[in-house]
């Protein structure tokens, strides 16, 4: 045993080592707490390791197998699969997104900051715990993956789908070319209108539509109904898809805003299994702040969005 | 295998110590993490159920009262990627357990250790407190 946690210890000190590995400094190279884990474009990719992901199913970082070429499809393009686990926000969009803490912030309009501020000082005031979804580009620690539809028309559709958080539904992306219904048709919705293309090996996702219930991250960063967002997710290694993610509100923020997150690799026996998230949800009742029935906890009504 | 599990779990346990782990909800808003609760009763039941697994004990105080215990867990998929099943504790079985007492409601607490009394060298979920 006192062998076992000699190594066990080894192996921990060696996790944060390799996650600060390759340290440099200024945009374009990584930071003190961050980590260049492959190439796009000519430029190097740059994984902040402040996020709470701890990619407890990822292939271990130090397999050879991470760098690994990139799966193909039959008809060629990039099997975007996984599972993956990161790829998202959760704990601060704008850091684990590449942006310095508060610089996001500063992005928001007033009537957002106020929001915001008002969210974070909320004990569960957040959707996502209720057993609502959690929309783009939220994640956790759980692993999630893209679906690839094929018909006989080719593909067709992508389906994105996480373990938890989607309280059972799924999101579809549309591949068929077809494109948004008009603005003033649309029923806001938890994961709105997407559509997708290729640009290369980059599968870029278009979204409209979007209600603004869901939160995009923990504190509570808002948006509006008036949401467009662009992925665009590039596998660039066997072990690791860049979701670069632009987000333009002008119901929010100032300016669009660029993020970028990575997702890794889960190990090859991880499969996604079954969650339904409101089966015995008792979030809040050891702490007193909510009772047994209460609405989105076990043996209540439904969750309302907020 | 159990070996094998146990190194695993070992650091993974040791890991997290150094790494974050998220939570979207803090363990420190609903638990008391200095106020650890220990003692012995019978397992009345086992839910594997989401979003987190409860197990439920049967404490008798030696007034002869009885206080069921709810400890919380972390996700059912979690636990079971980590080599758990249905048969590695079942109701009525005789257990010794710790855990942080919830802060309003002490009795529906997160576990932080668990062993038969049969077997108290051989920790039943081992690491998957609730996050």
């Amino acid at each position: 045993m006192k062998k076992m946690l000699l190594v066990a210890a080894a192996i921990a000190a060696l996790v944060p080592a390799y996650l600060s590995g390759q340290q440099g400094g200024g945009r374009g190279q990584a930071g003190p707490r961050e980590v260049v884990v492959g190439q796009l474009a000519g430029k190097p990719v740059i994984q902040p390791v402040v996020r709470g992901v701890d990619y407890r199913d990822a292939i271990n970082p130090n397999d050879p197998a991470m760098n690994g070429p990139v799966p193909r499809l039959p008809d060629g393009h990039p099997d975007l699969t996984g599972p993956w686990e990161g790829g998202g926000s959760d704990n601060d969009m704008g850091v684990e997104g590449g942006l310095k803490p508060g610089e996001l912030d500063a992005l928001l309009l007033p009537a957002a900051r106020a929001l915001k501020a008002e969210r974070s000082k909320a004990i569960y005031g957040e959707p996502y715990i209720y057993c609502l979804p959690m929309s783009v580009p939220r994640i956790n620690p759980y692993p999630w993956k893209f679906v690839m539809g094929y018909t006989s028309k080719g593909l067709q559709y992508v389906y994105q789908l996480h373990e938890t958080g989607d309280a059972g539904a799924h999101r579809v992306i549309y591949m068929d070319g077809r494109p948004h219904p008009n603005a003033d048709t649309l029923i806001p919705s938890w994961w709105g209108h997407s559509t997708g293309r290729w640009d290369g090996d980059t599968l870029v996702i278009d979204t409209v539509g979007y209600n603004d219930k869901f939160w995009f991250d923990a504190p509570g960063t808002p948006h509006s109904e008036q949401l467009h967002t662009i992925e665009r997710w590039t596998r660039i290694s066997y072990g690791t898809l860049v979701n670069d993610f632009r987000i333009e509100d002008p119901g929010t923020f100032s300016r669009p805003v660029d993020l970028r997150f990575v997702a890794r690799i889960v190990k090859p026996n991880v499969e996604l299994m079954e969650y339904i998230c409101a089966e015995n949800n008792q979030i809040g009742l050891a702490g007193g702040y909510l009772k047994p029935g209460s609405p989105g906890i076990a043996g209540g009504a439904p969750p309302v969005g907020k | 295998m159990r070996t094998t599990r146990g190194f695993i779990l070992t650091a993974l346990a040791v890991a997290s110590v150094t790494v974050p782990v998220v939570a979207h909800h803090g363990f420190d808003t609903e638990y008391d993490s200095n106020k650890t609760i220990s003692a012995t009763g019978v397992v009345s039941k086992v839910e594997w159920t989401n979003p987190h697994m409860h197990v439920y004990v049967d404490v008798t105080d030696a007034a002869g009262k009885l206080k069921t215990y709810n400890l919380e867990l972390t996700s059912p998929n979690a636990i079971q990627r980590q080599g758990w099943n249905k048969n590695d504790l079942l109701a009525g079985e005789k257990v010794t357990f710790k855990a942080h007492a919830g802060k309003v409601e002490e009795a529906r607490a997160a576990l932080d250790s668990l062993v038969k009394v049969s077997a108290p060298n051989q920790e039943i979920f081992k690491g998957q407190r609730p996050d």
